[in-house]
């Protein structure tokens, strides 16, 4: 499961990509549909690569959160109604996520990525996301988190329930937002 | 309450029964170290170098010890340079007839394709470094790897490999930053409930050591530190009793000294590493506990001197020491391994010449004594 997760993970990804490029020049239908012919195409045919191999070497574990994040960016943009994320919270993310980062980097003096590996920890923060679901109405957040929490538990990828709903690539990606919305 | 908070609820009970699920489910871990026996000396007093391996080209660097019921193994790292992408993990096995040690079987161990060829997920491997036994099953091993970028990037692969050839590799998830900087160089410690911990050691800009608990399925299961002065990394932890263990660390830091970091609580808590007496030129020390306090250590202990390599000896649990044996050489003497074998006798190998070949002793007990 750990293979064919990273292969439909970076088929998703490579897919949202072609989706960002050709949605300049293209509809947004067309162009997820070109996404997911490529992106399909991609991992399908040259999965043996140099380039795809060194793409799974950086990026994975994948997790739930990255690839859901492209779909719902696809999704958004073909009309499929989704509750967005708020400037606060993606302010929140961002501070959240650098302090995470930075007790990884030993610079915070608690280890908090290891309260990914034990359930009791993990069950307390699932159901914390879901009731901030409740409470704001998103059910996006939720979702990742159970999807995150039923592979962690299946022990289909990582052994960290962290490393399916969060990935280091969502910071940048969340500053871009966030500056694109405030500029 | 609309649609989406029935369906968030939904997803809370199916949380809930997740997690019911995997509460029973987990094991648990025990924070009770296996001891190391004392060895009574017996016969007479025997020390003997096993291997003296100089590379035709290039480097070769850092020996693990696989141990085996008929002898043990050495591995090791070769190609043109360190972190280089020509660079496998090599081996050569011992095993003891009547007329003593004997060299048997050599070759790669380990090759950078061959393991890329079975990563799950798969992914390219451009290098190979220091590579230990998982002494938790039968064949396997874990080896630093880096498939992007240096040593800084590299990540702890579970590497499974019957008969000499390596069938499945599965990185640890030891960290959130691409699931990297994480590498391994000492041997694993036992726990009285048939499980492992793993000295491992962050390397990313900042540095620590970390000792990483495993489950029975081999993946990670929980990581406890080891921080403090200089620049921590590679751990050497050992036993002292069942709740109590010393580990020594090389300052990445330039500050001449060894340092130590010391658990109560059978590593679910580590003091603050701090600077030892001894000297060390940045090196990695081995050390081995042979019971009673004793601890058995190879290390660089002059601060100038990577060329010098002591084994010493602490009947006090690392207050004092005295030299067993110096060994001298051109070129550093570093990257020392220490491993007790099924007939008690240890073995100690390091690299020599700096990174330019390998040499292997094999004593007993008695040598110790005596010395």
């Amino acid at each position: 499961m750990t293979g064919l997760g990273a292969s439909a993970a970076l088929a998703v990804l490579v897919g949202w990509v072609v989706f960002a490029l050709l949605g300049w020049v293209a509809s947004p239908g067309l162009s997820a549909g070109l996404g997911a012919v490529v992106g399909v195409l991609v991992v399908a045919m040259f999965r043996e690569s140099l380039a795809v191999g060194g793409a799974v070497a950086l990026l994975a574990p994948f997790g739930v959160m990255l690839p859901a994040l492209a779909v719902r960016h696809v999704a958004v943009s073909l009309g499929v109604p989704m509750a967005g994320f708020g400037t606060w919270e993606l302010v929140g993310f961002l501070v959240l996520y650098a302090v995470f980062l930075a007790a990884a980097f030993g610079v915070v003096p608690v280890d908090l990525y290891r309260f990914g590996f034990a359930p009791v920890p993990v069950a307390v923060m699932v159901l914390a996301v879901c009731a901030y679901g409740f409470v704001t109405g998103n059910w996006f957040l939720p979702l990742v988190a159970v999807l995150g929490q039923a592979a962690w538990v299946m022990g289909w990828g990582s052994s960290n329930w962290f490393d399916y709903v969060l990935h280091v690539v969502m910071w940048p990606v969340a500053l871009v937002v966030l500056v694109g919305r405030i500029f | 309450m609309g649609a989406v908070q029935l369906v968030i609820l939904g997803l809370g009970l199916v949380s809930l029964c997740l997690s019911i699920w995997a509460i029973r489910a987990d094991a648990g871990l025990s924070w009770r170290f296996v001891v190391p026996e004392a060895v009574a000396p017996e016969g007479e007093p025997v020390f003997e170098t096993v291997f003296d391996y100089t590379a035709e080209t290039g480097q070769a660097h850092s020996p693990g010890i696989l141990v085996r019921e008929e002898g043990f193994t050495i591995t090791w790292f070769e190609g043109s340079e360190e972190a280089q992408a020509d660079v496998d993990i090599h081996y050569t096995g011992f095993e003891r007839d009547t007329e003593g040690w004997l060299r048997g079987t050599t070759g790669l161990l380990v090759t950078r394709g061959g393991l890329a060829r079975v990563m799950e997920p798969r992914q390219i491997v451009v290098t190979l470094g220091n590579t230990i036994e998982n002494e938790a099953v039968r064949d396997g091993l874990y080896a630093t790897v880096a498939s992007v970028g240096g040593w800084a990037m590299a990540s702890v692969v579970d590497v499974r490999a019957p008969g000499g050839q390596a069938v499945r590799g599965r990185k640890l998830n030891l960290s959130p930053v691409f699931g990297r900087s994480n590498l391994v160089k000492s041997p694993m410690v036992e726990y009285a409930d048939g499980s492992h911990g793993l000295p491992a050691y962050f390397e990313m800009g900042s540095t620590f050591g970390v000792l990483v608990r495993l489950d029975k399925q081999g993946r990670a299961r929980d990581t406890r530190r080891m921080d403090g002065f200089g620049k921590p990394i590679q751990p050497m932890v050992v036993p002292l009793s069942e709740t109590r263990a010393v580990a020594f660390l090389r300052d990445f830091d330039p500050s001449r000294k060894l340092l130590v970091s010391r658990t109560e609580d059978g590593g679910q808590s580590w003091s603050r590493v701090e600077p030892m007496a001894v000297e060390n030129p940045s090196s990695p020390v081995a050390a081995l506990g042979l019971g009673e306090g004793r601890i058995l250590l190879a290390v660089n202990d002059d601060g100038d001197r990577p060329e010098v390599l002591r084994l010493v000896l602490s009947e006090d649990e690392g207050e004092s020491w005295r030299v067993l044996r110096a060994f001298e050489g051109e070129g550093a003497l570093r990257y020392p391994m220490l491993r007790r074998l099924t007939s008690g006798e240890i073995v100690l190998a390091y690299s020599k010449g700096t990174k330019r070949g390998l040499v292997a002793h094999v004593f007993n007990q008695a040598w110790v004594a005596a010395q």
